[in-house]
């Protein structure tokens, strides 16, 4: 009996998992056997492995090999598996053992080639904790694999870089990691280049400093997108580890381009109305995988069109606006996914899209219009701290020349003193958007700001939680003001943004 | 509690036995008021505006002790119901359809509100669904049980302006709210004021029509001073010089987006939201999410 052991790992959720490779060459028919709960492309792997084997100048035994993959009550996925696979058998045919506190990730080509895989970040980070000393990677994943350890990552672009490696003794040095530019966010738009909409503009900054959720109401063709894809870009830039959150995420999901390392861009996603619940979630047969709310995680999820959405698609939004966080279930198992975004929902006015336009007239029966608002459902308007109307833009006034609007960069730098105040109150807690009744009452009031909110429950007929979504808003116009307390002003310019009865 | 009131009997309401073609019985959750009544009429489609003033003209009349009447329908009617519960008096709801069909469904609850001081009624039988020929039919009543229709935005060849034709037919006095020339809700309405209905703007406006209404009337006259003072207030825009200035640039139908007073006032918009919360407490102004238009007295 000769046996191999290599280590290697996997992703469950979006966890790293270690995994056992462990390969047996016994006397008998010649064949190769895969055990352990691997998926389709685990069984392929049969192929690849051996086709690999032998284009590097090894020669796959003509024995009987069999593969065990450990734990083996872990469902497997993926081709990650391969290098560690290869190296197992190779080492095995020639009756040598490997190094316990070595790693091995990658997927072969048939020639050999390493390519690479997703889930690199998470799966080196739990190795590294378990005290893994070395790493063998695909080359084009060296950059994000040494976001999480400090050990020696050796990236491997041919398997017959071992061969020289064991069988002649030859050094494999640490890859040199380069730094690495995060790729320009193209898709964000500068605030300087929309026309106007100065209350909408607002609204926004106001969103990105406290981490509110906002509702954009308009006429189609108001600019409702534009708006939300300038959100992303008057975020503060993420911390280190939220960074590493984004960038796990991303490798998870096979969205990292090949050699990227650290994002530290705050994600833009925008699934189309026509997504299924399991696909904003997280989906996966056997072990969930990350959905849109969590690839939006640290970012925007922006919903246009909120109200076409599917209704089971738009009830699970209500966990993840509430907790930051949502559990999923599959066959093999759940796993609680990260998904804190800030959503900026889109939506007609009604459903022929004319209310509150003063040039066309509203066809919508009041029952109509009952209808399509109530589509988007209390517990998840409850969440959304910021209304805003925005008009459509007469073609005369948008070719106009008007004096130039802040740019991003400097609504920014007002978001971030205000991200820092709010840091500077509560190191650990949430930022203003996710406060509680009792946390908003123990936040100062003016007197005079007191009375206005008063006499506006009154009048504008505020129920609790509406009063709630005001003080949230406030506390972050005065954060943006850079004043300790909420003051007349602020309550007053909050109640603008509430929603309309 | 439903009950069924036939011509003959004495509390089969006295006016509407004097139309040509009165109803042989009337089904009534509730009980009928006595008092004078006026029918208040007009698109289910309406306007924002359209809503206040039916809502307001209703309270109104409401408050005097005026009986409202309407169709119980979407829109105009509806606010009308709304306006006349808001000011104490009761008002009747007459249907088209049968006592415990009642249409549109999401008015259940209003239903239920208006039998509870004034009385929902109707001539169709229990069990009578909305039939597109019942309403026109309904009309009659609405007309026949008052002194005269306030018809608030209708278009040509709707059904308001059926009831407004019944109504003249029946010897009822027929009033319109004028809209604006740019709302084609407002052209029906607007042809009855060029053949001679008379132009409502205020509820003293309906009150001289009718003799019948003089102990109304009375009781308006001993109100208008205090209103008078509150009228004069809110049409002048309010004292301070910064909340004026942008109460001068707001219309009184037209929503104006906060966008627009910012640039024209070249004002930032924190500043502009600050303004227009204070004028919107103090009732100067009607907000909507993000447009804005001068409130009428309140």
């Amino acid at each position: 009996m000769v046996l191999a052991r290599a280590l290697s790992g996997t992703v469950f959720g979006l966890d790293g998992c270690r995994v056992e490779v462990e390969a047996d060459i016994a006397d008998g028919l010649p064949g190769f056997h895969i055990v352990g709960l691997g998926d389709r492309a685990l069984q392929e792997a049969r192929e690849r492995v051996k086709i690999a084997i032998n284009n590097s100048g090894f020669e796959f035994p003509g024995r009987k090999v069999t593969i065990n993959l450990a734990p083996a009550q872990l469902p497997k996925e993926g081709s990650g598996f391969d290098l560690a696979m290869a190296a197992a058998i190779v080492n095995a045919a020639q009756g040598r053992g490997l190094p316990p506190d070595v790693a091995w990730l990658g997927e072969l080509a048939l020639d050999g080639t390493v390519r690479p895989i997703r889930g690199t970040l998470p799966i080196i980070a739990h190795l590294d904790r378990l005290g893994i000393k070395r790493f063998y990677v695909p080359a084009a994943n060296v950059a994000e694999a040494k976001i999480a350890t400090a050990a020696p990552v050796i990236g491997v672009t041919h398997f017959r870089q071992l061969k020289a490696h064991w069988d002649e003794g030859a050094r494999l040095d640490e890859s040199p990691v380069e730094p690495v530019t995060s790729p320009a966010p193209t898709q964000h738009v500068d605030l300087a280049e929309i026309f106007g909409q100065p209350h909408a503009k607002r609204a926004l900054e106001v969103a990105a400093a406290g981490a509110h959720h906002l509702l954009l109401v308009g006429p189609p063709g108001a600019g409702k997108t534009l708006l939300a894809r300038a959100l992303p870009g008057i975020l503060p830039p993420l911390s280190q580890r939220e960074a590493v959150e984004v960038t796990s995420i991303a490798s998870c999901v096979g969205m990292l381009p090949a050699g990227a390392g650290l994002l530290d861009v705050a994600p833009f996603r925008a699934p189309h109305h026509t997504i299924s619940a399991a696909a904003l979630v997280g989906g996966g047969l056997a072990a969930p995988r990350a959905g849109e709310i969590t690839r939006a995680h640290r970012g925007v999820l922006f919903m246009d069109e909120i109200t076409e959405f599917r209704r089971d698609a738009l009830e699970s939004l209500r966990q993840p606006l509430e907790e930051g966080r949502l559990a999923v279930a599959r066959t093999r198992g759940h796993a609680v996914l990260p998904g804190r975004f800030i959503l900026v929902a889109a939506a007609n006015p009604c459903p022929c899209g004319f209310a509150g336009d003063p040039r066309r007239i509203c066809e919508c029966t009041p029952l109509d219009r009952q209808r399509y608002r109530a589509r988007l459902s209390g517990p998840i308007r409850d969440r959304i701290d910021l209304q805003v109307l925005v008009p459509r833009q007469p073609a005369g006034e948008l070719l106009r020349s008007t004096p130039v609007a802040e740019s991003s960069a400097v609504v920014r730098e007002r978001v971030l003193r205000a991200r820092e105040r709010q840091r500077d109150r509560r190191p650990q807690g949430p930022l203003n958007g996710a406060l509680t009744g009792p946390q908003l009452r123990r936040e100062p009031l003016a007197a005079a700001g007191q009375t206005l909110l008063e006499a506006a429950a009154e009048r504008l007929q505020l129920s609790g939680r509406a009063i709630h979504r005001v003080l949230r808003v406030a506390r972050t116009i005065a954060d943006l003001d850079e004043r300790p307390g909420i003051e007349e002003a602020h309550v007053a310019e909050a109640l603008q943004y509430r929603e309309s009865g | 509690m439903d009950r069924v009131v036939a011509l003959g009997d004495p509390d089969y309401p006295e006016r509407l036995k004097q139309i040509h073609d009165p109803p042989a019985r009337l089904y009534v959750n509730g009980r009928l008021p006595a008092e004078p009544m006026i029918a208040i009429v007009g698109s289910r489609r309406a306007t924002p505006y359209g809503q206040r003033a039916a809502h307001r003209l209703a309270r109104d009349l409401s408050e005097l002790g005026v009986v409202v009447v309407s169709g119980l329908a979407r829109g105009i009617d509806a606010a009308a119901h709304r306006g006349a519960l808001d000011g104490g008096s009761p008002t009747v709801a007459v249907m088209a359809t049968g006592l415990d069909r009642i249409y549109p469904p999401e008015h259940a609850d209003l239903a239920q509100a208006i039998a509870r001081s004034g009385a929902v009624i109707t001539e169709a039988e229990p069990g009578t669904p909305p039939l597109p020929g019942r309403f026109p039919v309904r009309n009659r009543i609405i007309s026949g049980l008052s002194l005269g229709v306030i018809v608030v935005e209708a278009a040509q060849r709707s059904g308001a302006l059926i009831t407004a034709r019944m109504a003249a037919e029946q010897g009822r006095d027929v009033l319109c709210v004028p809209g604006s020339i740019e709302n084609p809700l407002a052209t029906g309405v607007h042809q009855l004021i060029k053949d001679g209905a008379k132009l409502v703007q205020t509820v003293e406006d309906v009150l001289d029509e009718f003799s019948e209404l003089s102990r109304a009337r009375a009781r308006a006259q001993a109100r208008v001073h205090a209103r008078t003072r509150a009228r004069t207030r809110a049409d002048s825009g309010p004292q301070d010089p910064q909340l004026l200035a942008v109460w001068e640039l707001l219309d009184w139908v037209e929503p104006r987006h906060h966008d627009d007073l910012a640039a024209m006032m070249n004002l930032d918009i924190k500043e502009v939201n600050r303004r227009l919360t204070l004028l919107e407490i103090s009732g100067y102004i009607i907000g909507d999410c993000g447009a804005v238009t001068r409130a009428s007295r309140d």
